[in-house]
């Protein structure tokens, strides 16, 4: 993959500790990130795929040190930013920002549309009051919004027009980075293809990279340069997208890719589903060795032992399973 | 075929806010606008009502005592032959008095409180949740009447020592130590709901995406706080203080009633049912007069609250 | 309607003209408008609509469910030669749960959290069937292993919150079933979960639907998602019906301009990645700001001024067929042809 690194992330975990019981009586430990590392390249769109739950936004959010990372390293311009205090991450955030899976619940309710986007603005001081209208202007009409929306409150617009606002907010920082929580999951089809459409035209426009994190792949084949597949916290392969839809390696990422539906039922009532059995186990008590071996169909009992090594398959693709050509069992 | 008769240039009708709706939902609620009209007038009452009453609230006329309601005595007179419903306008007063003042205490405790619990967590989250607990579970009339009983005696002494080295005219006024028992004792017993409402409330707000979104984009824990967390923690605590006022006033009453609340003479409400309660058989107006006002003023603070609720819910159904 | 009644074959449920309204503070507004739906014996219908578009409302029309300030303003529902709208109470209570079976969308809210998933299967077979506790828990279990609940005997006695959001659905399923519905409803049964649960139960019902010969109503926004399950698609749009086919044939024709730009925004995993997607501008309209004329001229590239002016009606393709669309435009494009 050509291009500069913009963000390293280096042996990420993640834990949280909760308490169970009904009185909270018992402590337990959420593995929601183990031992992630992958780049973001500069000017690319990375994707995150994986069920509910494997810690697609947990990635995000500790990248962007909005969870405390566990251990590991965000290096950002040659700086650990996992360990940055609200204060020191405070500039960088003009850099780095997210735009969250639910439109209705990301904007504050009490603030307008002019005002939940003129507030960054002001506060990281981008410009003059006098300049601040034509500012929200513009970034409005960016984002696809008539400008009178300005005055308009969140519960007034659509999921769809919701979305375009949080887009325009987390832009009008200038950032180079943008993580996409699930930014279009919520929102219906016709929707979401207007919203795909405005994110690659802005990265075009302002060399935007982004992270992706998204559970439809027909989608994430769309917009990604590369793609990541997660499950139960670790990353299972990461490769580019022509890589990872021409030849998955990983049995999930070949079960992911078999489960989702085409719209096309000539093809629909003739194809060979392989749909994998069984629910994701819980991230309070991960299987041990590999953490897809309860439900993997090629299983040995190696996997059940040793937990796959991260390795290289071939430039730029990257896996973790036993039985992939150059495996433990393989 | 069925269509909606509607042009575009309809459709594109100026949208309104959060607070106009909610007032909007408010007025289509009738009970709740019964409740804001009962507690206006009762308002009204308490403010401009010893300017026009007909009668002193003291003044006895021994000659008419216990009279039926007649058009000289609205409400009829009681055994000292005083205007009953100069009375409990004069009541009014003194329960719209107690309820503010001592919601408001009790709001501020519990506000401070609650918001502290809710945002540092942790010990002191603990500590003043514990707090709560004991004074919730403590009796509120035990915890009143044992304030009441080591306390009226020995600050009444302190006023009367007071006046006798200064002379000063306040101190003379055992109305004072009164009142101060009153919503002290009183405020005590309130607060605890509304620590836990906005502790409940903060801790739900902090968790909103927005806030992450808000922390996204840099912004300090005190803009967090004031632009974020306190508008959007206000809407229950208004519904919250609305029925509060309301319970704060059967309360007050349920206080004189037991004597350990506002002593007579000044008038109010409890002291009155009290006083009707030993002779309804005879006269059922001395109960009657005060007992339907108080009713009015909770139903109208409880009607006027729950309309409130349901109208700051967007998704208001109940 | 016209001479193709020769071989139709017998409908289970056949709705007409069915308007709903709500109460609004700008007055009634219609939120479906005229909708004629029908499902035939043995039948897998696909509903298909953006969020808000009125599906589930429909369905809960159907049964008499719906929410307070929401009414039918007019119509008839006509189920196996009765009318669900008018039916009496106690006659609707038998169709309800034991004629026809309900799965909703939310596997969590859905299911009461403080009884055990036995007990709620249990309760439609003691209520519809007479059965007695300890046949319908017999009952019980077999459904819960027809869905495909691993040790369903020891499940039986689980609550909600003990099992996961797959395995709630598949009790809302086994639910559903439980009285041998003639036809099962199914309101987005897999919105709520991921990909890999999502075909796991689509497969169940698939495998379920010929096992007990029953008709099924599977109401979805994904397109993907039904082309392999059902055998005919409604589309709808703000409350109206704007395109019926069977399956096949609204792939591979599809004639409403809505229709179209759906197909066109969904990504497929079989084309050429192409980076932009096809995409329908604007946003479908709430309900009670309904332009005068068809429903989705505002957003449509081909309207025409008589478009704004009136309703385009649902009418066979070409005069006759199977195939119904509601657009001006497609009709006339049919007949030049
Ligand atoms: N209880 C309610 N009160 C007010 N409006 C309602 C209520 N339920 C539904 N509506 C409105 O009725 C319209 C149709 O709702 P319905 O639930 O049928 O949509 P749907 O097609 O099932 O959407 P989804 O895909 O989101 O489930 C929507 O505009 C919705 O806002
Ligand atoms: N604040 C939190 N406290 C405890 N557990 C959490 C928290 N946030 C996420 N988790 C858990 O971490 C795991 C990964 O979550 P998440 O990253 O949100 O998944 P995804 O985005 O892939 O759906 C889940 O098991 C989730 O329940
Ligand atoms: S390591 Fe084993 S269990 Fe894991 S994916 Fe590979 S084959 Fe399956
Ligand atoms: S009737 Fe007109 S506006 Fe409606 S879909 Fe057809 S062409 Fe478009
Ligand atoms: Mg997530
Ligand atoms: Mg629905």
């Amino acid at each position: 993959m050509q291009g500069e690194p913009l963000l390293k992330i280096e042996n990420l975990v993640k834990h949280f500790n909760v308490r169970l019981g009904a009185f909270g009586e018992r402590g337990a430990t959420v593995h929601a990130l183990d031992d992630v590392n992958f780049e973001i390249i500069e000017g690319e769109t990375l994707s995150l795929v994986g069920e509910s739950g494997c810690g697609k936004s947990t990635t995000g959010f500790t990248i962007l040190n909005l969870h405390q990372a566990t251990s590991g390293k965000v290096i950002y311009k040659g700086e650990n930013i996992a360990t940055f205090d609200d204060k020191a991450m405070r500039p960088l955030r003009r850099d780095l920002q997210i735009v969250f899976q639910d439109p209705y619940s990301t904007l504050n309710p009490r603030m307008t549309i002019g005002e939940a986007v003129g507030e960054p603005i002001l506060f990281h001081k981008l410009c003059t009051k006098a300049e601040l209208p034509d500012r929200i202007n513009r970034l409005l009409t960016d984002v696809g919004l008539p400008p009178r929306f300005a005055g308009r409150y969140p519960h007034e617009l659509s999921g769809g027009q919701r979305q375009r606002v949080a887009i325009a907010r987390a832009l009008a920082c200038e950032p180079k980075f943008i993580v996409c929580d699930e930014a279009i999951s919520a929102l219906d089809v016709s929707i979401q293809a207007q919203i795909i459409n405005l994110l690659l035209d802005l990265q075009e426009k302002y060399g935007l990279t982004y992270l992706f994190i998204a559970h439809d792949l027909a989608v994430v084949r769309h917009i990604s340069d590369r793609v990541g597949v997660m499950y139960l916290g670790r990353l299972a392969e990461l490769a580019t997208r022509e890589q990872l839809f021409a030849n998955p390696l990983h049995p999930y990422t070949q079960a992911l890719l078999s489960a989702v539906p085409e719209a096309d039922p000539v093809l629909e009532k003739t194809r060979q589903r392989q749909v994998l059995q069984g629910d994701v186990p819980s991230p309070l008590n991960p299987p041990t060795g590999c953490r897809f071996h309860t439900r993997c169909p090629i299983a040995q009992e190696v996997c059940a032992q040793t937990i796959p090594e991260w390795r290289q398959i071939e430039p730029g693709h990257m896996v973790a399973c036993h039985m992939v050509p150059g495996g433990l069992h393989a | 075929m069925a269509t909606i008769p509607m042009t575009p240039a309809e459709l594109d009708e100026p949208k309104t806010s959060l607070w106009r709706d909610a007032w909007y939902r408010l007025v289509r609620n009738k009970l709740a606008i019964f409740g804001l009209f009962v507690i206006i007038v009762l308002a009204f009452a308490a403010a401009f009502g010893p300017y026009l009453t007909p009668y002193d609230f003291l003044s006895q006329d021994l000659d008419a005592r216990n009279a039926a309601p007649s058009w000289a005595h609205l409400f009829g007179t009681d055994d000292l032959g005083r205007d009953v419903f100069s009375r409990v306008i004069y009541g009014t007063r003194t329960a719209f008095v107690v309820a503010i003042v001592v919601t408001a205490i009790a709001v501020t405790i519990g506000v401070a409180l609650g918001a502290m619990a809710g945002f540092f967590g942790g010990w002191l989250d603990r500590i003043i949740m514990w707090l709560t607990d004991v004074t919730m579970s403590v009796p509120n009339l035990l915890l009143v009447v044992v304030i009441n009983a080591s306390l009226k005696a020995p600050l009444a002494a302190w006023m009367e020592a007071q006046y006798m080295a200064t002379l000063n005219p306040f101190f003379r006024e055992t109305i004072w130590v009164d009142f101060i028992l009153v919503f002290g004792s009183m405020a005590l017993i309130s607060w605890p709901p509304y620590a836990r409402l906005v502790r409940a409330q903060v801790l739900s707000i902090r968790s909103r995406p927005y806030i992450t979104a808000a922390r996204a984009l840099g912004l300090t824990t005190r803009i967090i706080l004031m632009r974020y967390v306190v508008p959007n923690a206000v809407g229950p605590l208004i519904v919250s203080v609305s029925a509060g006022l309301g319970t704060a006033m059967v309360l007050e009453s349920a206080f004189s009633f037991l004597g350990v609340g506002v002593n007579p003479p000044t008038p109010s409400w409890g002291n009155m049912i009290s006083d009707g309660l030993r002779v309804w058989q005879h006269y059922p107006h001395l109960l009657a007069a005060p007992a339907a006002v108080l009713g009015l003023a909770t139903v109208g603070f409880s009607f006027l609250g729950d309309g409130l609720n349901d109208a700051l819910n967007p998704r208001g159904s109940k | 309607m016209n001479a193709m009644t020769m071989s139709a074959p017998e409908r289970l449920l056949d709705v007409k003209g069915l308007s709903i309204e709500i109460d609004t503070r700008r007055g009634p507004a219609t939120i479906v408008d005229g909708i004629n739906l029908h499902v035939n014996k043995g039948e897998t219908l696909g509903i298909v609509g953006e969020s808000g578009c009125g599906k589930s409302l429909t369905m809960l029309s159907l049964m008499r469910l719906l929410p307070n300030k929401i009414k039918v303003k007019s119509g008839t529902a006509n189920f196996a030669g009765r009318d669900l709208l008018t039916m009496s109470k106690s006659e609707l209570r038998k169709v309800r749960g034991g004629q026809v079976g309900f799965v909703f969308q939310d596997p969590m809210t859905s299911l009461n959290p403080v009884m055990r998933i036995g007990d709620q299967i249990c309760e439609p077979l003691i209520y519809h069937k007479a059965m007695k506790r300890a046949d319908a828990r017999i009952r019980a279990t077999e459904l819960l292993r027809l869905v495909g609940i691993p040790s369903p005997a020891e499940r039986l006695d689980a609550f909600p919150h003990e099992l996961s959001g797959g395995m709630r659905q598949r009790v809302m399923i086994a639910i559903g079933l439980a009285c041998d519905p003639e036809l099962l409803i199914a309101d987005e049964p897999t919105t709520a979960l991921d990909v890999t649960i999502q075909a796991q139960i689509v497969d169940l019902v698939k495998e379920l639907r010929v096992k007990l010969g029953m008709s099924v109503v599977w109401i979805t926004h994904d397109l993907a998602l039904i082309a392999g399950l059902v055998d005919r698609v409604a589309v709808l749009y703000a409350g109206t019906v704007v395109e019926d086919a069977p399956v096949e044939e609204l792939f591979a024709n599809p004639s409403h301009p809505y229709t179209r730009g759906l197909l066109a925004s969904i990504p497929k995993l079989s084309d050429v990645a192409a980076n932009r997607l096809s995409s329908i501008g604007g946003t479908p309209p709430e309900p009670g700001r309904r332009p005068l004329g068809c429903p989705f001229a505002p957003r449509c590239q081909l309207a025409e001024d008589i478009c704004r002016q009136s309703v385009p009606p649902l009418e066979p393709l070409g005069g006759s067929g199977p195939h119904r669309v509601a657009c001006f435009v497609a009709q006339r494009q049919l007949e030049a042809a």
